[in-house]
């Protein structure tokens, strides 16, 4: 008995010292574990998981519109996209008839049903037609709606006047196209100073009162040349009038001078 | 990161400004947007012959008449490109109905504006209907439709032509009117001794107006069209006389002591400004009022002449002076301080200012002395930059230029042909063409409207 008894002690001391060594292993790898932790936290944030080093994540902001391509408008009326005022129905099919000689098929053909007169209390009258105005653009073949006489563009003169509201240039087309020559005939381009190479452009606004004479001249915008700025202030200002107003009681003008000219 | 987000921030913040003061100011008023660069085009205009109304006999000639006269009152404008009729399609309209826009508005005319309508004669008197169309603005193609009735004869046509005219440039010049309806006058021989004779501005209907039997020079119309100044010469001097244009005689105006030479009106129709040697026995520069009261001297030099007053502002006056020596051009304020010299050699004379107050032209022998080649010719000098223009060449001896009212047009006295004679010529130097022929005529005023 004290043979068993003393042979279960031997193993009982067998397992002290594995256990106490594996203690000791656990808590230097729990210890270093720990140590490695704080010592990697000093260079590197959690934020940056999953980002191989030397390259960078921008995130930008998706602005309000999403920029869609502007449609060019044409002044060709094959390449242009505008619909123009009118609409012209398509041509109905004319119904097919069958030939004077053909024999009819038994049985196929129906024979028509001749109808009773309805007798009508209230006879209305047809809708009678309205005539197509000369002046309306045929369906399809439209120009510009705002590019009327004076819109033209030449090799020296780019782009135009754009307009809000009341559709005055697109109705007076000749008299924006008349501002635009007497203002240019005003502007003295030996004021501006000759050293200028790169292209500046100054804005300037002002508003023509009814009786055709320039009020309230501005610089709406600077070219950051003055010479520039004072030479389309005075372009605006020798005009005693631009012709009275074909309509309304005042009109604003924007205009901008380009130096040298593009 | 965050700077991509407060641009983005910003810029539609900027955006909704922007749409928000767009509809702010478009409820306000209408608003043009114009680009405007170097390079521009003239309005080209279709102007197809009017179309007889009826078949009256008077109808046809006077139709001639009127389209001829319509047709040179659009060229000499200088502001249109006038298309060549040869370019005009078979179909020319006399109604709104008949206008076949789209045949006009597309090469080979290619007009932007178009301008038609048809003459007839009822019981002995004319009536005219004119429009002018937009042929590029389908939308809206009407610029102006007028009707006119006056008595059948020639004279009456051209009138009625030189109206209609006037209407189309009023608008599309822009704000400067036509000149259509204005006279020029001028010293002519061919009644015997000088006298002042008027005319249209395009060379018809010369008239003599003064009858004063010796010798009558520089006509200087008022800027209401009522009188005419001129000086006349006396039994003893020359003296500054009035015409009246609505009694049709010479009417009572101040005699001076001495000498009395070339009257200049302000254009506000108030003075009078005149070369007069009643102060010190040499001519010198003097204001007077419209009835030749209150005459002040204003410079004190020797030999100065041929005043004018400065048509903007009547502010400044320009005249000739002798003062070192050869005739030179200078420039004072109306009370007769701030003297310059504007001309530096030669001989200038005959000074007159443009309507917008920014253009002297004159008379000038640039290089002035026995054997020194070159001859009197037109000069235009920017009053602000002292740029000079030359204006006519190698054409004989040219002088005395007048302005037209819009600007756009000088009127002056050439011996190019042999003789003296008036011309007119566009301010760019072009469209020259001669307006007389009979006699001697030289000394030419345009009138003020």
């Amino acid at each position: 008995m004290g043979y068993v008894r003393a042979n279960i002690f031997y193993e009982r001391e067998q397992w002290k010292k594995p256990v106490l060594l594996s203690v000791g292993f656990h808590g230097v790898l729990v210890l270093a574990i720990i140590v490695w932790g704080f010592a990697m936290q000093s260079h590197s944030t959690a934020n940056d998981w999953g980002i191989k080093q030397g390259d960078a994540v921008t995130a930008q902001l998706v602005s309000a519109s999403i920029p869609i391509p502007k449609t060019e408008q044409s002044d060709n009326i094959v390449a242009n996209e505008n619909k123009g005022v009118t609409q012209t129905q398509p041509e109905a099919k004319p119904v097919e008839k069958p030939p004077d000689d053909a024999v009819p098929i038994q049985g196929k053909v129906k024979p028509q049903k001749i109808e009773k007169p309805v007798q009508q209390a209230h006879v209305t009258a047809p809708p009678r037609p309205v005539p197509t105005p000369e002046t309306a653009v045929p369906y399809g073949e439209g120009g510009p709606v705002s590019g009327p006489y004076g819109s033209v563009t030449t090799a020296n003169y780019k782009g135009g006047f754009s307009f809000q509201n009341a559709d005055f240039g697109g109705k007076y087309g000749w008299y924006v196209d008349g501002v635009k020559r007497r203002v240019q005939q005003n502007w003295l381009t030996y004021e501006i100073d000759p050293r200028i190479k790169a292209p500046h452009r100054a804005f300037i606004e002002f508003d023509i009162t009814r009786d055709g004479s320039p009020s309230n001249v501005r610089l709406a915008q600077s070219s950051g040349v003055p010479s520039l700025d004072q030479s389309a202030m005075r372009a605006i200002q020798r005009i005693d009038s631009f012709g009275k107003l074909p309509e309304g009681n005042s009109v604003t003008v924007d205009f901008w001078f380009d130096y040298p000219p593009k | 990161m965050v700077k991509a987000k407060t641009i983005a921030v910003t810029k539609l913040c900027f955006m909704t400004l922007t749409v928000l003061c767009g509809f702010l100011s478009a409820a306000a008023q209408d608003r043009i947007k114009i680009e405007l660069n170097m390079g521009q085009e003239r309005p080209r205009i279709a102007v197809p012959d009017f179309k007889a109304a009826n078949a009256d006999p008077q109808t046809a000639p006077l139709n001639t008449v009127f389209n001829q006269t319509l047709w040179n009152d659009l060229d000499n404008a200088g502001i249109f490109d006038l298309v060549a009729k040869s370019f005009y399609p078979s179909q020319q309209p006399g109604q709104p109905q008949e206008l076949q826009a789209k045949a006009w508005g597309d090469p080979p005319p290619n007009a932007g504006v178009i301008t038609f309508g048809n003459l007839g004669v009822n019981n002995g008197k004319v009536d005219v209907q004119g429009w002018l169309y937009d042929v590029k603005n389908p939308g809206a193609p009407q610029i102006l439709g007028k009707q006119y009735k006056e008595d059948a004869t020639p004279d009456m046509a051209r009138v009625i032509a030189h109206r209609f005219a006037d209407e189309i440039i009023a608008r599309l010049g822009s704000g400067i009117a036509g000149i259509a309806e204005s006279q020029i006058y001028f010293v002519s021989t061919r009644s015997g001794n000088k006298e002042i004779w008027s005319m249209d501005y395009d060379g018809a209907n010369q008239k003599q107006v003064t009858k004063l039997g010796s010798i009558a020079l520089s006509p200087r119309i008022s800027p209401d069209g009522s009188r005419l100044a001129y000086s006349g010469l006396t039994r003893d001097s020359w003296q500054i006389m009035m015409y009246s244009m609505d009694l049709g005689r010479t009417v009572a105006f101040p005699r001076n002591a001495g000498d009395n030479f070339s009257p200049a009106w302000a254009s506000d129709g108030t003075k009078i400004a005149f070369a007069s040697s009643m102060h010190s026995g040499r001519s010198e520069i003097f204001v007077a009022d419209a009835n030749g009261g209150g005459a002040r001297r204003l410079s004190t030099g020797k030999g100065d002449v041929s005043p004018v007053f400065n048509p903007k502002t009547n502010g400044q006056i320009a005249w000739v002076s002798g003062r070192t020596g050869l005739p030179q051009i200078y420039v004072m304020d109306a009370d007769g301080s701030n003297v310059q010299r504007m001309t530096d050699q030669g001989y200038a004379v005959s000074p007159a200012w443009s309507p917008n107050g920014l253009l002297l032209a004159f008379a000038w022998v640039r290089n002035y002395g026995p054997g020194v080649l070159g001859g009197s010719d037109i000069y235009l000098m920017d009053i602000a930059s002292r740029q000079i223009i030359q204006l006519t060449h190698d054409g004989g001896r040219n002088d005395f230029p007048s302005w037209s009212p819009d600007g756009r047009h000088i009127v002056f006295q050439s011996n190019r042909t042999g003789n003296e004679q008036i011309w007119s010529v566009l301010a760019d130097g072009t469209h020259l063409q001669q307006l007389t022929r009979q006699g001697r005529n030289s000394q030419p005023n345009w009138s003020f409207k």
